[in-house]
């Protein structure tokens, strides 16, 4: 893949003209002033019938997880064979929306992401059917609102070492559970909440305490969901704390329906499917700043010429577009991966998750460079690339956590 | 009552044209192509007909080269039931086109041919028109509205005095102006499921029609590029500008 296919283009041609006709005139009340970024997101997701494609993919997963409880077919999922391509197109189906939003408000598909594909996902790929049926298909429909909830005061990118929310068995097969969590996304909004926590065991020292997961539902009793955070961007991405006090869940919120069902390697997996999607975050905003800056390198004259004219400034649009080019190749690798049914490694995720960020962050503080005093207001827009552009070194794993998940992963494939 | 559509392949309308050095025509290599605007308002018509109740199936039709074949995948995911296309790969001029849609007529017996009233590459604007005529039907150009009423259509029609409503017998020729309607957004299952919908593919020689090059294209130069303008002082000396250039 070399370039988006004729079909793909007019995708994102449209795509783009329900975000510039539908989202962009309302969007700084959602981004500035707490209008929550739902309704508008659910309005597009219908536009595009991405809530059918959703529960056509539900319906086909949930009739071969029934298969496999019937011993019918084997566990392991069908990989696309290579040349069917429907997993590319689908992943294409996937990223351009993704790409498009970005251009104007990256935080809408923080907070899109969040609900159906790490939510939603992650009940989707470990959860029981049961499990699946109640909470899972809202949330991959945006009908409701999920949050997945990791992070803590003290246990950020060591959040398994430093987890103290803890759920204790209750005697009769239920959980008990208290602690806090923070830098929610969807946290002040979200209707089903997906929780990892520890388990506390009598007897077990708390290092070696499990990792456990659970499926809450807002206005469960003890369960209390902050307001919004104030950030330093994504402002159309709700973020907040969750307290749980004495929070009682039955068996039936067990994630997985085990006490194995969803542990450290699944939420680990949960991580991967991340990192793909900022690299087409990333894209959307690269490709937004370069535009901006080459119009306006176009028509501020400075010194009785345009300052596109300065060699200074041809080198930052040119670094720019090293970056634009970069990205989408990396976004259409990705594509083709899908395509054939393979799966990067950790490493090369990892590689194209920290690239995508560092670059989004330079390229969008360039942008500003080059628009001068102008790229300082909020008019021009690309302070807000600027701001929300930030977030992606740090969310999803940091930069730094990303250079170590790199090299470990080499280290450990070249057998050392 | 079937209703014909027919769509045309060409330079997006967001592209910068760009003509070529030896004035033979405009770039279109590695350029954004898609439907004729106009020509998807005439597609959401006809669905809106059809899902009104008013019709039972949506024929899309392209005249072109292979590559066409993708505005008819956009039309089939639009709504669509099934598609042909002519396959020419010579420019088509209004005549063609219209003994193509009069051949294809005659053998699909459609209620209503909607067409564009013009394509956004030539601005010739003359198919519909020749159309009607060949096939000896009305004709309702610059549709602004239109309303179904048993075997008459009632269209309102932009002209430069003003909006004017008459009153066809179907079958009819119906092209379609800007305000007609807003053209839907294409749902994503929708785009797949048109790669399962039919498109037949034809030639001239099948129909048994044969091309009309009586137009020939003898340049294509870009429009010239307009003068800096001048900032006069005062209205005396505007006048004798405007005076020295022969201009009053």
């Amino acid at each position: 893949m070399i370039e988006w296919s004729e079909s793909q283009q007019s995708i994102r041609q449209m795509v783009r003209d329900f975000v510039e006709k539908e989202i962009v005139p309302g969007l700084d009340e959602i981004e500035y002033n707490g209008v929550p970024p739902y309704d508008i997101l659910r309005k597009m997701i219908r536009t595009f019938g991405m809530d059918e494609l959703a529960r056509q993919n539900f319906d086909k997963q949930i009739a071969r997880d029934r298969a496999v409880e019937a011993g019918e077919v084997s566990e392991q999922p069908q990989a696309d064979k290579g040349g069917s391509g429907a997993g590319g197109e689908r992943a294409a189906m996937t990223l351009i929306p993704i790409i498009e939003l970005s251009r104007h408000a990256q935080g809408l598909v923080t907070a899109m992401g969040v609900s159906m594909g790490l939510t939603g996902g992650a009940i989707m790929s470990k959860g029981t059917i049961e499990q699946k049926e109640r909470w899972a298909l809202d949330l991959l429909t945006l009908d409701k609102v999920g949050a997945w909830a990791i992070s803590e005061p003290n246990a950020g990118s060591d959040a398994f070492g430093q987890m103290k929310t803890l759920a204790r068995r209750d005697g009769e097969g239920g959980y008990i559970i208290n602690g806090n969590k923070t830098w929610i996304t969807n946290g002040p909004f979200a209707d089903t909440i997906v929780l990892i926590c520890k388990l506390d065991e009598d007897g077990v020292a708390p290092e070696d305490r499990k990792i456990v997961s659970f499926i809450l539902d807002s206005g469960m009793p003890g369960l209390e969901q902050s307001k919004p955070f104030k950030k330093m961007g994504i402002g159309s991405s709700p973020t907040g704390e969750l307290f749980l006090k004495d929070v009682h869940a039955g068996p039936e919120r067990l994630l997985g329906g085990s006490e194995a069902g969803y542990g450290r390697s699944g939420a680990k997996s949960t991580f991967m499917q991340e990192r793909a999607g900022v690299a087409a975050m990333a894209l959307g905003m690269v490709e937004r700043a370069l535009e901006l800056s080459v119009g306006y390198a176009n028509e501020r004259v400075q010194f009785g010429r345009a300052i596109g004219d300065n060699q200074l400034v041809q080198l930052k649009l040119a670094k720019m577009e090293v970056a634009r080019v970069n990205l989408q190749n990396m976004v259409f690798r990705y594509i083709e991966t899908m395509a054939e049914g393979r799966q990067m490694t950790l490493a090369e995720a990892s590689a194209m998750k920290l690239y995508a960020a560092q670059t989004a962050m330079e390229v969008a503080t360039e942008a500003v460079q080059v628009h001068g005093g102008y790229g300082y207001m909020r008019e021009s827009r690309v302070e807000q690339l600027m701001r929300d552009a930030k977030i992606l070194q740090i969310y999803a794993g940091t930069d730094e956590m990303q250079v170590i998940a790199i090299a470990r992963d080499l280290r450990q494939r070249a057998g050392t | 009552m079937k209703l014909m559509v027919s769509v045309k392949r060409v330079v997006d309308y967001n592209v910068r044209i760009q003509v070529k050095p030896d004035g033979s025509g405009v770039v279109t290599d590695g350029v954004k192509m898609s439907m004729n605007p106009f020509d998807e308002i005439a597609m959401e018509e006809a669905l809106r007909i059809k899902e009104a109740g008013n019709a039972e199936e949506i024929i899309a039709v392209t005249i072109g080269e292979q590559k066409a074949q993708e505005q008819l995948r956009t039309a089939l995911a639009m709504g669509a039931d099934r598609a042909i296309h002519v396959e020419v790969d010579e420019d088509i001029q209004p005549l063609t086109a219209a003994r193509v849609l009069k051949a294809l007529a005659d053998k699909e017996q459609p209620g209503m041919v909607l067409l564009g009233k013009q394509a956004i590459d030539d601005d010739q604007g003359q198919t519909g028109q020749m159309l009607a005529a060949l096939w000896d039907r009305p004709q309702a150009t610059f549709a602004s509205k239109v309303d179904l009423d048993g075997q008459k259509a009632k269209v309102t029609r932009e002209v430069d005095a003003g909006l004017e409503t008459i009153e066809v017998d179907l079958p009819a020729v119906v092209t379609t102006d800007l305000r007609l309607n807003e053209p839907r957004y294409v749902k994503l299952p929708d785009i797949m499921k048109a790669k399962k919908k039919p498109i037949d593919t034809t030639s001239l020689a099948d129909l048994g029609v044969e091309a009309a090059p009586g137009l020939k294209v003898t340049n294509t130069a870009p429009p010239p590029e307009r003068q800096g303008g001048k900032k006069v002082e005062s209205v005396d000396e505007l006048v004798s500008e405007l005076k020295n250039r022969g201009l009053i």
